[in-house]
């Protein structure tokens, strides 16, 4: 188990350079225990930072610690990593059992205790059925969970998954999603790189956002967001009476926009605490009659990720 | 490293024995194989036919040795060396399966080292039958006596092993630190090493079959022009000189190769 | 019409007519390798034995001292001989990854998907290959003939060896269709071009050392036909008038070669599919 509250990953200026293309532009960044979600538009750097912190590209500039540990030149620290990785490549002709057990194998374990860790991550990933077939005959959902068995076969204290849901269907993701946050519970620390914003929310709210080669934010996806100031918070809301409402808004001048969809008011608030607490006020004393619904449409990923990356 | 080479060996060998190339090139070393039976077949069904290599009468521990040169020595052991030892990291940079591997407690090296140890097993298994089949089907034609010359036998087994150690090392070498290792592979087996043996100096030190040759006791063939040219200017070092040679070739290409593969990343196309 | 659509409009255009989609994967494949610079180096590399052989022809021409390197019919057929060895390697090199790329790649699919059919596409990527061993046998060759004229100031030599310019177009495209087509089969079975490189050697080198063993077995050349290499020696000098090297008739040297060139037929109709059906 690792201490409790030590970063998993540390880098300090890293760069990465690829002749003359910069992949990662002096990157100092502190990811914490938990899951943390990668994000990035293609060819941000996301998959350049995944190989940076897996060792398999070493920094051109700056440090990277993994679990206290320099990981370029260190084959030792992999016996607490499990990655993942996005490419779909295997050894077709071994079964999956065969296949996760070898792997397992080169962490150490003697065969006997290689075969019942691999048979245990097949079973946690839902594939112990289909273990003995043969991997090139696997359907594509199957291949990805193969995948991520042999990734957390040898109990890793840290997971590191890259586009883990990709080409799952719906309810393989919802079980994938699920295993993640039960593993998170059990103490290992998991980095998630997806590209798919809404799923990364149901795992995590803790992000890191890349773009450019760039961190462009990390923390907690609400904090985040409450931190752009540039773009005004919206607020929607449904009331008995959505006129008289937003007369007494645009009294106010934190109010900076104001229009009508779908029955209800949409608000842009440049003080969205100001705005909340006069809503709350107006609720509380029914002058305006009742409010039904109060949603804040842009306090999501999507939405920090739109407003960052595209600006 | 040893045990985790061990591992890698365990993994590779398997990977290698039943993939598809190998049982091809299984069926590639069946030619002389066929070649051989065929030779046979020939002279059991006509009795008064006599083998004669170039107006000489030759019999079959003869035959054996020119198929060795001919066949093994000229090209089936380099151009094996050259085909697994280029694609030692290289077929698994291009499956894409090498992140498996650089992503578990071993070394690079020993991943490197395994693959390697691998290689050697697997073609071993693959040419001494071959090769014992040939000499089982060869040396008994013109009176050639099996048992008497079974210990011949075994040194021939022992210098292909050498062979294909040699090769493979050197282009393990070249498969880590070079790219197109393949032609560059092919361009020393099939064009240097034949050309610069023929010329007199110390530049065909800088071949591998300049010292496996001195290792094979039967006679050099004059298959043509080139090969008395060969004869005319051969150097035979020792075969002390020849194995050291060898065991320094081998020690330093494998260990720069590890160096190689240990120093580089290893970006895979996505 | 003052606001014009802005949503998705069908091309209106002029299209190719069928059938020309071979030269758009040509020019494409072509165009991929001349921005190689060890290719372009290698094929550089391989315009060197025209330049020696230019130096001859002037040198034949101009001084009297070097009347002995006079030009013969033998001499085109040696250049072509000569060059075999730069055709190895560029076929290596070029054709080893042209079908084998695409297999890796799941391109198969994608090409066929378009109006595209088998045929266009195994031509497409022949005439890749095609264009750059003709480039270091036929254009050369020819070049080596127009040299001659220039240097020689006369068409004495080209008049009396009329068939010259037939013959180093037979045999330039004789051996570059085999070996194309060949190169271009084995490229299909795989999808390494590292094991298609080493195919085709074993194809060509292994056969000849089969040969070789045979050669001194039976005290003779007539089994020169299992090697490919010594087939196309053989027809080559057939086709230039010179006195055969083997005891194999040439004839059954020149069957070979198309037997060889239909099996590589064979072998790509049934391995250029969009999809591979396992039973």
């Amino acid at each position: 188990m690792i201490e409790a509250a030590a970063p998993i990953v540390v880098t300090s200026h890293l760069s990465k350079w690829y002749g003359q293309v910069i992949g990662l532009n002096d990157v100092t960044v502190t990811v914490p225990v938990g899951i943390t979600g990668l994000l990035g538009p293609n060819g941000a750097g996301k998959s350049t930072f995944l190989k940076l912190i897996t060792g398999q590209l070493k920094p051109n500039q700056g440090e990277i610690f993994i679990l206290g540990e320099r990981i370029w030149g260190n084959p030792a620290l992999y016996v607490r990593i499990g990655f993942c990785p996005e490419q779909d490549a295997f050894y077709e002709r071994m079964t999956g059992l065969e296949w996760v057990s070898a792997l397992v194998r080169l962490n150490g374990a003697g065969e006997r205790e290689a075969d019942e860790r691999a048979h245990r991550a097949l079973e946690a990933v839902d594939l112990l059925d289909a273990a003995g077939k043969k991997i090139g005959a696997y359907s594509k959902g199957m291949r990805q969970r193969v995948k991520m068995a042999q990734a957390l076969a040898h109990d890793p204290d840290l997971l590191i998954l890259d586009e883990p849901l990709s080409g799952l269907d719906p309810i393989a993701r919802r079980k994938t999603i699920r295993l993640v946050k039960e593993w998170a519970r059990s103490g290992k620390s998991i980095i998630v790189s997806s590209h798919i914003l809404h799923e990364i929310e149901s795992m995590t709210s803790n992000i890191l956002l890349i773009n450019q080669g760039r961190i462009v934010a990390e923390g907690n996806v609400h904090q985040i967001r409450d931190l752009i100031d540039t773009h005004p918070h919206t607020v929607s809301i449904r009331a008995d009476q959505p006129r008289a409402l937003a007369r007494e808004f645009l009294a106010a001048d934190d109010v900076l926009s104001l229009r009508f969809e779908d029955g209800a008011i949409v608000v842009q608030t440049a003080k969205p605490d100001v705005f909340y607490a006069r809503l709350t006020e107006l609720a509380a004393n029914g002058e305006l009659g009742s409010i039904h619904e109060v949603t804040s449409p842009d306090d999501n990923l999507q939405a920090v990720f739109q407003y960052l990356v595209n600006t | 490293m040893l045990a985790s080479s061990a591992r890698v060996f365990d993994l590779s060998l398997g990977q290698m024995l039943w993939s598809r190339r190998s049982v091809f090139l299984g069926f590639l070393l069946g030619g002389p194989v066929l070649l051989a039976a065929a030779i046979r077949i020939v002279t059991a069904t006509t009795p008064f036919w006599r083998f004669s290599v170039n107006g000489a009468r030759v019999s079959g521990p003869g035959l054996f040795g020119m198929m060795m040169w001919l066949l093994y020595i000229r090209f089936i052991v380099p151009v094996l060396g050259v085909f697994y030892g280029t694609a030692l990291i290289a077929d698994e940079v291009d499956d894409k399966t090498i992140t498996y591997l650089f992503t578990r407690p071993v070394r690079r090296g020993a991943v490197l080292l395994g693959k390697y140890l691998a290689y050697l097993a697997c073609t071993t298994l693959l040419v001494l039958p071959s090769v014992v089949l040939v000499y089982f089907l060869i040396v008994p034609l013109g009176g050639g006596r099996v048992g008497e010359l079974f210990p011949s036998l075994l040194g021939d087994l022992g210098m292909l092993v050498v062979g294909l150690a040699g090769y493979g090392a050197v282009f393990a070498w070249v498969g880590a630190r070079l790219r197109r290792p393949l032609v560059i592979g092919l361009v020393f087996v099939l064009g240097w090493e034949p050309s610069i043996l023929l010329f007199p100096g110390y530049l065909k030190r800088l071949t591998v079959a300049y010292y496996l040759q001195a290792l094979v006791p039967h006679a050099m063939p004059q298959d043509s022009a080139i090969g008395v040219l060969m004869q005319v200017f051969r150097e035979v070092p020792t075969i002390a000189t020849s194995l050291l040679s060898l065991a320094i070739i081998i020690a330093v290409t494998l260990w720069s190769a590890v160096r190689a593969v240990e120093d580089r990343e290893y970006v895979l196309d996505q | 019409m003052p606001i014009h659509d802005q949503g998705y409009r069908r091309y209106g255009g002029q299209r190719a007519p069928r059938g020309r989609a071979w030269a758009v994967i040509a020019k494409a494949g072509i165009r991929t390798r001349l921005g190689q610079r060890a290719f372009l180096a290698l094929l550089l590399l391989s315009w060197l034995p025209f330049l020696v052989r230019a130096v001859q022809l002037y040198a034949a021409a101009n001084l009297p001292q070097a009347a002995f390197l006079a030009p013969t019919p033998g001499l085109f057929r040696q250049f072509l001989e000569q060059q075999g060895i730069f055709v190895f390697f560029l076929t290596v090199y070029g054709g080893a990854g042209l079908i084998a790329h695409d297999r890796r790649a799941n391109a198969l699919q994608i090409y066929l998907s378009k109006p595209v059919t088998r045929a266009e596409y195994v031509f497409g990527k022949l005439a890749i290959l095609m264009a750059w061993l003709l480039l270091v046998t036929w254009v050369p060759a020819i070049l080596l003939l127009a040299v001659q004229i220039a240097f020689a100031g006369n068409v004495e030599f080209f008049r009396g060896n009329l068939y010259l310019f037939p013959a180093i177009t037979m045999f330039a495209f004789l051996e570059v269709i085999t070996v194309s087509t060949a190169m271009l089969a084995l490229s299909s079975l795989s999808t390494s071009s590292r094991y298609v490189g080493i195919l085709y050697a074993a194809l060509l080198f292994f056969s000849e050392a089969l040969f070789g063993v045979l050669r001194l077995v039976a005290g003779n050349t007539r089994l020169s036909w299992i090697s490919v290499p010594f087939d196309l020696n053989q027809v080559g000098d057939a086709i230039f008038r010179l006195p055969l090297r083997y005891d194999t008739p040439w004839p059954l040297s020149l069957a070979v070669l198309v037997l060889l060139v239909a099996v590589s037929g064979f072998v790509l109709e049934r391995r250029v599919r969009g999809v591979e059906v396992i039973a």
